[in-house]
């Protein structure tokens, strides 16, 4: 088991959270967005080696936060609230 | 034509529904009113009249109205009486929404109750939690201790499973000490 930190409720089981897609990855937009510019926010990712920042979600209260951590040794560095507050553990 | 219902546990009369077992009893607990308040908690508070302090995961309620913390800006509130405050959206900034008939209360007490949380979920009831959603018993769960007893709040339309793991993990725990 591993534990994440959700930004309100603390360290919690792995299972309660949801992973929500890399952080930056943003919509295009508008209508007259290339379609190469679509491709690239649905099919194409950097799945990077080592420090990664992902978007998850802690099912059991709602709260969407940015997870910085390592993809390699799965320690996680940082969670930062998305609600514009930027609450952090 | 197939009974298809035989296939199926008969739903308990929560009414009076019952396990008990020496080392731990559960039952459920009918009567309170619950509804669940979003947005602008502090002043959600000044509206209704009552003092602002949550309880989280394992934190103590006590009397007859409280308020549990479920999210960031989510509480579920119990109380004996009706919220004074009408449903639906107010333009101060907050939400109310009755869910009396959507979650069903349990309430489990004994020497056996630590036992029976600590197969339920792997969150330290010592050391809490600001949310009282809880992952227990492999569903989402509203659980904070009331006096003596641990309260559990789940979806009503899983009861019947909640009630069966409850069963099944209950004479677990009595094989163990026997």
């Amino acid at each position: 088991m591993q534990l994440f930190h959700c930004p309100f409720c603390g360290a919690r089981d792995e299972t309660e959270f949801h992973f929500g897609g890399e952080a930056g990855n943003l919509r295009p937009d508008g209508a007259d967005a290339p379609a190469d510019r679509w491709a690239n926010y649905l099919y194409m990712r950097d799945n990077p080696k080592g420090a990664v920042r992902e978007v998850w979600v802690h099912m059991n209260c709602g709260e969407f936060f940015v997870m910085e951590r390592d993809s390699v040794s799965h320690q996680v560095l940082s969670s930062t609230s998305l609600d514009g507050a930027g609450h952090a553990q | 034509m197939r009974n298809l219902a035989e296939k199926w546990t008969a739903m308990p009369d929560w009414q009076t529904a019952v396990i008990d077992t020496p080392s731990f009893a559960i039952r459920s607990v009918s009567g309170l009113n619950q509804f669940l308040v979003s947005g602008d908690l502090a002043t959600w508070s000044k509206a209704w009249g009552i003092a602002l302090q949550p309880v989280g995961a394992f934190g103590q309620a006590m009397g007859d109205t409280y308020t549990v913390q479920v999210a960031r800006d989510r509480l579920l509130v119990v109380s004996a009486l009706p919220s004074t405050v009408a449903q639906g959206w107010h333009e101060q900034g907050f939400a109310v929404s009755t869910v009396s008939a959507g979650m069903l209360i349990f309430e489990i007490e004994g020497a056996a109750a630590a036992e029976l949380v600590a197969r339920a979920t792997t969150l330290d009831p010592g050391k809490g939690s600001a949310s009282a959603a809880i992952s227990f018993a492999g569903i989402n769960a509203v659980v904070y201790r009331h006096g003596e007893r641990i309260r559990i709040h789940v979806d009503r339309s899983l009861a019947a499973y909640f009630w069966s793991w409850v069963a099944t993990v209950g004479g677990n725990i009595a094989s163990a000490e026997a």
